[in-house]
């Protein structure tokens, strides 16, 4: 099992802000972050915060995809919803989806169906933290910090916020 | 032919030691131990004390109690959708199994004994198809329908001695009194349920907190309690014998506590399950518990339990009725009522009342045995009496009970999966 | 932990499930303010309602429900003629089961027939009131409204008043509640409530006492007077007795309690004209938060009908 401790990923979060931050120079859209929940809704908080530090504007969003799925477990209980938090319609934004891990493509396809019920983005992309391969759909993250070929076994992703650290066990 | 000899056995009234020879079903007057007439033997001795002639079967019966069969005075046959004549069988060997040589069929739909071919018909089933003697109650009314009274000099020429329209209560009050002034002329003995119908349409259980919870509604205790006292003052208007099925209340005790101090003629019944079981075992709408009437409180199994003890209550009945599989499945609303408890009779009693110490070996013998035999005197064609043969238990076998090995047909038992202690020899030869 | 199939009774979860179904409420209500008021979390499954007692608010609420989750919707029609006896519920369960449905919520008179349904057949079965005994559905939406009002259930004090004993209502929402944290009490024409031995829970049979035991929530039963054959009541005094009266609702108002009643409300019965209008009443809450709570109920329950069925 290797891991990939707290200082790597700060230091790739930041090198993500920086890449949205460089995009959205060029881009005349306004920006939108909008994390899946859970864990990736607390990225782009944290894109969110380096974003304007970096003198980007762009919105806070949390998605909770539950009820789009289409891979319910038949085998173990459902967690309970969390509520989506998008205060504002997504028309003409430029969205960007973030995800902690990107796997079979599945909740991306779910996400995707979701956004589209608070309006119709200009553009939306899919970043994510950890891209593990074992793609099952026609979908390809635009940005992953790291990249880690495990299409099988554990792939954990633990955050401060929830977990009291920041690590990647794979 | 060969004699038979038991050696050993421990009577079960006294805990003395044994030997008999059995008689081979000759003629002769056999001995009488303890006030019980030992059916079948020739003679007895103290344990060790009988030579063993040449040829003999020798039954070796250390540790094993010897003790009269019982007598269940009240039990239901039918199976429904089996024919009479498997209902018989299979219920005759039940009581077999569980120990019991006798019982009063009480009349169903399918063995209406309200008329003499029907009683004919049920005789001749018997005789060709039950290993247990069986005796029929006759109808109160013509189909039990609580109206017209059934032809009572017709019944009692065909054996008849107890007349019961099984779990229906006569609604007709002036009905029930002529039929009781008229039928006491004949001696037959009324058996009868507390209730008043009025009051427990539409209820399901024991009002308590299994009642509330499941959100059924609850069958008072006064229904039963009102019940007996009217039967008990129209008989004793009229004259006639009453004997009190399946009281399952305190109070019904008390009641007839005191009117046996008055004198009354009456006598009283509790059936097994009343005395073992709560309102609580209901659970979560386990139909195996339901019962008319209902399983009700641990204080009044205490009160029942007394009552059997100080003879208030004179025998314990199994109650049993067999109900297919598909009826107990349904909700607890639309189930029928009743437990089929004749295959573990014996082993039940003992596990569950003689061996915690709660009634001993006399209690049980008369309970279940002469008590009731004296209240429906058995009699063959011949009206000859019946008495009950031995039969041997032996307490140190435990077995569980398994719905494959029950011979009542159903497996409507709450002792199923449940271990208990006790196996029965009968008859002996 | 295995998923849960059958919601039959609030007995039966634990405090996780409970709140979990609640925490979900919550979001499938927000659902209610997107312009498209329709997820796909049921698509492609089926679901059916088997109603042997009528009642269209039950049922189309949980119709609501299942089609904002995307369902599909079978109503099942029970005629009078099935309900006579010797019509067994096992042969409906049967014909359910030939249908392939996923999900089958029911309603009867008799208390215990949804357990038997949900133990013979691999459909999720959810409980819409049987007999006297339990209406989980209506425990939810109650425990969901008291939580939206109040911020947490834990701590109010909840007082039931009408025919506690032919309550299905107050059975399984003053178990819900209780599980919850909130202190529960009855009040009623006395036959009608239960003894607090049997059920635990403090019992008043007047208003004074209920004032004095100092409530949050007062939550009326509908007089049912079709269930009961001989009448336990007198039934023409019940308003002044029992009921929201004007002048009740002076008191109700001052004290700023809340008024809760699971409908269709008898007017001039349990409540007089002007409590249905009064500002903390939340009878109208109660029918909104019932689809929430019933999508959530669905959305939570598995179906083992994908098991090589």
């Amino acid at each position: 099992m290797s891991k990939i401790d707290s200082a790597a990923i700060n230091r790739a979060i930041g090198e993500w802000a920086a890449h949205i931050a460089g995009s959205a120079a060029a881009g005349s859209a306004p920006l939108a972050v909008i994390g899946l929940i859970s864990h990736g809704d607390l990225l782009a908080r944290r894109l969110v915060r380096l974003l304007e530090e970096r003198g980007v504007q762009a919105q806070y969003g949390a998605l909770d995809i539950s009820l789009y799925r289409d891979d319910f477990d038949m085998k173990s209980s459902k967690p309970a919803l969390r509520s989506s938090y998008l205060p504002f319609s997504t028309d003409g934004l430029r969205v960007i989806l973030v995800d902690d891990v990107v796997y079979t493509g599945r909740t991306a396809r779910a996400a995707l169906n979701a956004l589209f019920e608070y309006g119709r983005p200009a553009h939306v992309e899919l970043h994510t933290l950890a891209d593990r391969g074992g793609r099952e759909l026609p979908i390809t993250p635009d940005y992953s910090c790291f990249v880690i070929n495990a299409p099988t076994g554990d792939v954990a992703v633990h955050l401060q916020e929830t977990d009291g650290c920041d690590e990647i066990t794979c | 032919m060969t004699k038979t000899i038991i050696k050993n056995a421990t009577w079960a009234l006294s805990g003395a030691k044994y030997d008999l020879s059995l008689s081979n079903g000759e003629g002769g007057t056999p001995p009488v131990l303890d006030g019980i007439t030992l059916t079948g033997v020739e003679s007895i001795s103290p344990a060790g004390e009988m030579a063993v002639p040449e040829g003999a079967q020798v039954i070796q019966a250390e540790g094993k109690l010897l003790l009269p069969a019982l007598f269940d005075m009240h039990a239901k046959v039918e199976i429904s959708g089996k024919s009479k004549r498997e209902s018989v069988n299979r219920a005759g060997q039940a009581a077999t199994n569980g120990g019991v040589w006798g019982m009063l069929v009480m009349p169903t739909p399918a063995f209406r004994f309200d008329n003499s071919p029907n009683l004919d018909s049920f005789h001749d089933a018997v005789n060709q198809r039950s290993s247990a003697e069986m005796f029929a109650a006759g109808c109160i009314t013509v189909g039990m329908e609580g109206e017209q009274q059934a032809p009572y000099n017709t019944l009692a020429a065909r054996g008849v001695r107890i007349l019961s329209d099984a779990e229906h209560v006569p609604g007709n009050l002036l009905m029930l009194h002529r039929a009781m002034k008229y039928a006491a002329e004949l001696g037959l003995v009324f058996a009868i349920r507390g209730d008043v119908p009025a009051i427990t349409r539409n209820t399901y259980m024991h009002p308590g907190t299994t009642s509330y919870a499941l959100g059924l509604h609850g069958t008072p205790a006064c229904a039963e309690e009102i019940g007996i006292e009217t039967v008990l003052r129209l008989a004793a208007d009229a004259g006639a014998a009453v004997h009190v099925q399946t009281v399952s209340t305190a109070e019904g005790v008390e009641i007839i506590r005191r009117a046996k101090a008055a004198g009354r003629k009456v006598t009283a019944e509790v059936a097994l399950h009343h005395l073992l079981f709560t309102h609580e075992d209901v659970g979560n709408y386990d139909t195996t518990y339901k019962t008319l009437p209902p399983l009700r409180d641990r204080s009044d199994c205490e009160a029942l339990l007394a009552g059997v003890k100080d003879g208030t209550i004179d025998c314990i009945v199994s109650d049993h009725t067999p109900c297919i599989p598909f009826a107990k499945k349904q909700d607890f609303i639309t189930a029928p009522q009743g437990m089929a408890v004749l295959d573990s009779y014996l082993p039940a009693l003992y596990t569950h009342l003689v061996k915690p110490g709660k009634l001993s070996w006399a209690e049980l013998v008369r309970a279940c045995s002469t008590a009731p035999c004296a209240i429906v005197q058995p009699a063959d064609e011949d009206d000859e009496p019946k008495t009950a043969p031995l039969m041997l238990f032996d307490p140190a076998a435990v077995h569980t009970v398994l719905a494959e090995t029950l011979a009542c047909g159903t497996a409507n038992t709450p002792f199923l999966g449940t271990e208990l202690c006790g196996s029965v020899t009968l008859p002996l030869q | 932990m295995n998923p849960r199939k059958d919601l039959i009774t609030i007995g039966s979860l634990t405090d996780q499930e409970i709140n979990t179904i609640l925490d979900s409420a919550t979001a499938m209500k927000d659902i209610f303010t997107k312009s498209v008021k329709k997820v796909p979390a049921l698509k492609g499954k089926s679901v059916l309602t088997l109603f042997y007692e009528p009642s269209t608010r039950t049922r189309s609420s949980f119709e609501v429900a299942a089609h904002r989750l995307s369902a599909d919707v079978t109503t099942f029609t029970v005629g009078t003629s099935s309900v006579v006896k010797g019509e067994s519920v096992h042969d409906t369960i049967d014909t359910l089961m030939s249908m392939k449905m996923d999900y089958i919520i029911v309603r009867h008179k008799n208390s215990g027939i949804p357990d038997v349904i949900a133990r013979h057949c691999k459909a999720a079965v959810i409980n819409a009131g049987d007999g006297a005994h339990a209406h989980p559905s209506q425990a939810f939406l109650d425990a969901f409204t008291i939580r939206e009002k109040y911020g947490t259930v834990a701590g109010r004090r909840v007082v039931i008043i009408g025919d506690i004993l032919h309550s299905r209502v107050a059975r399984s929402t003053s178990t819900i509640l209780q599980r919850l944290g909130a202190q529960v009490a009855y009040m009623g024409p006395g036959p009608l409530v239960p003894l607090q031995q049997h059920t635990g829970i403090p019992r008043f049979t007047n208003w004074d006492d209920v004032f004095e035991w100092k409530p949050d929530v007062i939550y009326l039963l509908r007089v049912q007077n079709e269930r009961i054959d001989t009448p336990f009541f007198p039934a023409g005094d019940y308003h002044q007795a029992f009921g929201v009266t004007e002048e009740r609702l002076k008191v109700i108002d001052d004290l700023d309690l809340s008024i809760m009643h699971p409908g269709p409300v008898n007017r001039g019965v349990e409540l007089c004209d002007a409590a249905m209008d009064y500002r903390n009443c939340l009878v109208c809450n109660q029918v909104e938060n019932g689809i929430a709570a019933r999508m959530s109920i669905l959305y939570h329950l598995t179906p083992q009908t994908q098991n090589n069925d």
